[in-house]
């Protein structure tokens, strides 16, 4: 987490990991660039037009900011230590977010591509099932429904016990 | 105590709420909340519950000025 002194260092005391403005992805990644890294991953999730066939206007976010924030900080430390990476970055809107834009950002960098591309999966996985951040989908029709993409807990009997999509390519 | 719902849980509830009963457990509130909204209770039961920043067990015993968060499963990314 701390990039060379040369170059500036993107994830701040005060860094919003929950934001209810547009993601700066390029001012992100201008920042994660390390002399150390070889590899640099970025994620956005970006809003589809388009959902469960039908047609998609907008997403709407909510969080609890506060432990949501936590949770964050302390899934990219743990991705840091272990899989010794240079930078981990992640950024998530609230609020309304349009068709195209992006909803989630996670940064990696690390001296080779594997380690990069693993944490990067592993730690948008884990916000993705962990963190509590909801999605609203309101669709052209006028119609809205809750997202529901973490149904772990019907398999797994646990509502924190999660099956994430990364296991698999971690082990491989 | 106070509490606040999120998400789909806001289609049940008012998003933030005071009950003056006072309940010993998380359990206890939660089976309260689903005799008020019978059919709020598939949701209630894939909820994880918070005080302060901290996730918290059905068992955990509750202050009379805690606030508790009740957290459906999320749906971030």
């Amino acid at each position: 987490m701390i990039p060379s002194p040369s170059y500036p260092q993107p994830v701040e005391d005060n860094f919003e990991y929950i934001s209810d403005r547009c993601l700066d992805i390029v001012g992100l990644l201008a920042n994660s660039h390390d002399p150390k890294a070889g590899a640099l991953v970025l994620f956005s999730g970006d809003v589809r037009d388009n959902n469960i066939g039908k047609d998609v206007a907008y997403l709407e976010y909510e969080a609890h900011t506060s432990l949501a924030s936590k949770m964050i900080k302390e899934i990219l430390e743990e991705a840091i230590v272990k899989w010794s990476l240079k930078l981990a970055v992640a950024q998530h809107r609230v609020g309304k977010v349009g068709v195209g834009e992006s909803a989630v950002l996670v940064i990696t960098s690390s001296p080779h591509r594997k380690e990069a591309y693993q944490a990067n999966r592993h730690i948008i996985d884990r916000i993705k099932h962990e963190v509590p951040i909801w999605k609203c989908e309101v669709f052209t029709d006028g119609t809205k429904q809750w997202g529901n993409n973490c149904n772990c807990s019907t398999i797994t009997g646990k509502a924190d016990k999660h099956i994430y999509e990364s296991s698999s390519t971690e082990k491989a | 105590m106070r509490v606040t719902v999120y998400s789909v849980l806001k289609d049940h509830f008012d998003s933030s709420f005071n009950l003056d009963e006072q309940f010993s457990s998380v359990e206890e509130l939660k089976n309260r909340l689903e005799q008020i909204k019978p059919q709020s209770a598939a949701i209630l039961n894939a909820c994880r519950f918070a005080v302060n920043d901290e996730f918290v067990k059905l068992d955990f015993k509750i202050k009379e000025d805690d606030t508790i968060s009740i957290l459906p499963p999320a749906s971030g990314g």
